[in-house]
């Protein structure tokens, strides 16, 4: 265990603690000067339009990802379970976005939905949805970029939550969902009544871990659109890399920095805290 | 409860177009870098190359830098996944076998590193690998890595030992082993598809990730992500080249994934379904 946690207090702890040290002061990087600010750094952040803007969208961006993750998956893993061991290829195939890179993700993605020679409005178009190849600027309209940017990440990982929810719903003994149709439940209401309960602490596990994931989205985002058009798709993780890196402020960077981990953690911890449910016979 | 014939038809109907959705991006993908580079961008796009080519592969193999990205982004990998498994498989060991107090915290510790975004320690650990004196190496790259991989490997490691009986050893250790060699011996032996396992994860997380080589590496220890990143402001928009390699990047992994998917569900699967 030692060498581990020393690795770890090395690699994570210590970057975090100049991280937190960092954002007290005013950096110049060019002209090599530090000045401490207290919290001089956080107030800034926390009044700016950007930061608070960022903020926003990478709530949205995460509940977008998680919801629409959540319910494709759940609904793939509900089809798995009622096919059974013949669906295994299909288990198989689905599995295999999880294993390309999120840039490639992003960049396939955005030659899918690009406007004038991309397939998507292509396609739309020759089946008479829109009108033509660039009716819709699903990465060039600040309207619905957001949501564009969200695809790749959807089509990534959607993999991941079907396999877990799949995975939990093999545990569920069928002698339970037996007794509930005998006693006259319907599939939706067994289904809402007695196997998503039943999955809670699954469900639980696999939303923290894709939530955390997709608010920390950076790769799929820049390699779209930069966060782009007129920042509107930019998450903090671009956010604090463009103060950071391009714009040198890496004082309000690791406030801005300081401030998301926070958030995440907090809302990482109320999310195990109300859905988990940890010793309360939830476990299993 | 067996679903109807009709449900079942529909049902499968339901699943094979929701495969084909699903498989279609990646099919594109290969399809578009197989084109000639001028078909590539046509209006309007097909589906299916107009003429069969190799030329973006040509193009894209020779532009500078590419060879060298693919050995840098394997030899990180290797790198970053070996000292995570060097590391977690003792931590794992311990945490789950004295069952001490300090374990406990630790796993929930290496737990919430994960949830830290990795733009925030980005910065400070090139500050820490320009100290020592390792900037621009897969070395750097690999160490950086290893934060995201490492307390994902504790954590798959200590569910494969927590399946592992005590009795096992115990017996090893009343037939004269040191509790080290029961480990070497006995214990590694019985998890070695968890290592696998965890192995795998490793390097995939290590092979796909891109902000840490973006901050970490400026040339000579520049992976292949940022690489084909790159593509798209050094040259302009080059959407066949940069499609020809980025299949070349993705092809081997799929396929080795879909050769192993077994164990690879198994390891996704472990802890969030035992909770």
């Amino acid at each position: 265990m030692a060498p581990a946690a020393v690795f770890l207090a090395v690699f994570v702890g210590w970057p975090l603690v100049k991280l937190v040290v960092d954002s007290l002061y005013d950096i110049a990087p060019l002209a090599g000067t530090r000045e401490f600010t207290g919290l001089g750094n956080y107030g800034q952040a926390l009044t700016s339009p950007e930061f608070l803007g960022a903020a926003g969208r990478t709530a949205l961006y995460t509940a977008l990802v998680v919801t629409l993750e959540f319910t494709l998956g759940l609904a793939a893993a509900l089809l798995f379970n009622a096919l059974g061991s013949r669906a295994r290829w299909i288990r198989t195939l689905f599995l295999y976005p999880l294993m390309i890179a999120p840039v490639v993700a992003g960049l396939l993605w955005r030659f899918l939905l690009i406007d004038n020679f991309g397939i998507v409005n292509e396609l739309l178009t020759r089946l008479g949805i829109i009108d033509g190849p660039d009716a819709i600027g699903w990465l060039s309209d600040p309207d619905i970029v957001l949501f564009s940017v969200a695809l790749p990440d959807i089509w990534l990982t959607t993999s991941f939550m079907a396999l877990v929810l799949f995975a939990g719903l093999q545990n569920i003994p069928g002698d339970v969902l037996e007794a509930a149709h005998l006693d006259g439940s319907g599939p939706w209401h067994t289904l809402t009544r007695v196997t998503l309960p039943l999955l809670r602490p699954v469900i639980a596990v696999a939303l923290v871990v894709r939530g955390i994931d997709a608010a920390r989205a950076f790769d799929v985002i820049l390699i779209q659109t930069n966060g782009g058009p007129q920042s509107a798709s930019e998450t903090l993780s671009l956010l604090i890399y463009r103060t950071m890196v391009r714009f040198g402020e890496p004082g309000l960077a690791s406030a801005m920095g300081t401030l998301y981990l926070i958030a995440m953690l907090g809302v990482a911890l109320i999310a195990v805290a109300t859905i988990w449910r940890p010793g309360k016979g939830a476990q299993r | 409860m067996t679903p109807r014939t009709s449900t079942r038809t529909l049902l499968w109907a339901l699943l094979t177009s929701i495969v084909v959705l699903y498989a279609f991006p990646f099919a594109y993908l290969i399809l578009t870098s197989l084109k000639l580079p001028t078909d590539a961008i046509a209006v309007p796009p097909t589906v299916l190359p107009k003429a069969w080519s190799l030329e973006n592969y040509g193009t894209a193999l020779a532009t500078p830098g590419v060879i060298p990205s693919f050995i840098n982004s394997t030899s990180t990998a290797v790198i970053s996944t070996v000292l995570s498994v060097l590391l977690a498989v003792p931590a794992a060991y311990g945490i789950t076998r004295y069952g001490t107090v300090s374990g406990r915290i630790f796993i929930m510790l290496a737990l919430v590193t994960r949830m830290v975004p990795p733009v925030a320690i980005g910065v400070p650990l090139v500050t820490l690998m320009s100290t020592a004196g390792i900037t621009d190496t897969p070395t750097a790259l690999a160490l950086a890595h290893t934060t995201i991989s490492l307390p994902l490997s504790i954590w798959l490691m200590a569910s494969f030992f927590e399946a592992v009986p005590p009795s096992l050893e115990e017996a090893a250790v009343v037939d004269g082993c040191t509790r080290l060699q029961a480990l070497v011996r006995i214990v590694v032996p019985v998890v070695g598809g968890g290592i696998a396992v965890t192995a795998i994860f490793a390097f995939l997380a290590s092979w796909n990730e891109f902000l840490f080589a973006l901050l970490l590496t400026a040339v000579r220890a520049q992976t292949t992500p940022i690489v084909i990143a790159n593509f798209q402001t050094q040259y302009g928009l080059q959407w066949g080249p940069m499609t020809a390699l980025a299949t070349l990047y993705s092809v081997p992994v799929v396929l080795f994934t879909l050769l192993l998917q077994r164990r690879i569900v198994a390891g996704m699967t472990l802890g969030a379904v035992k909770g």
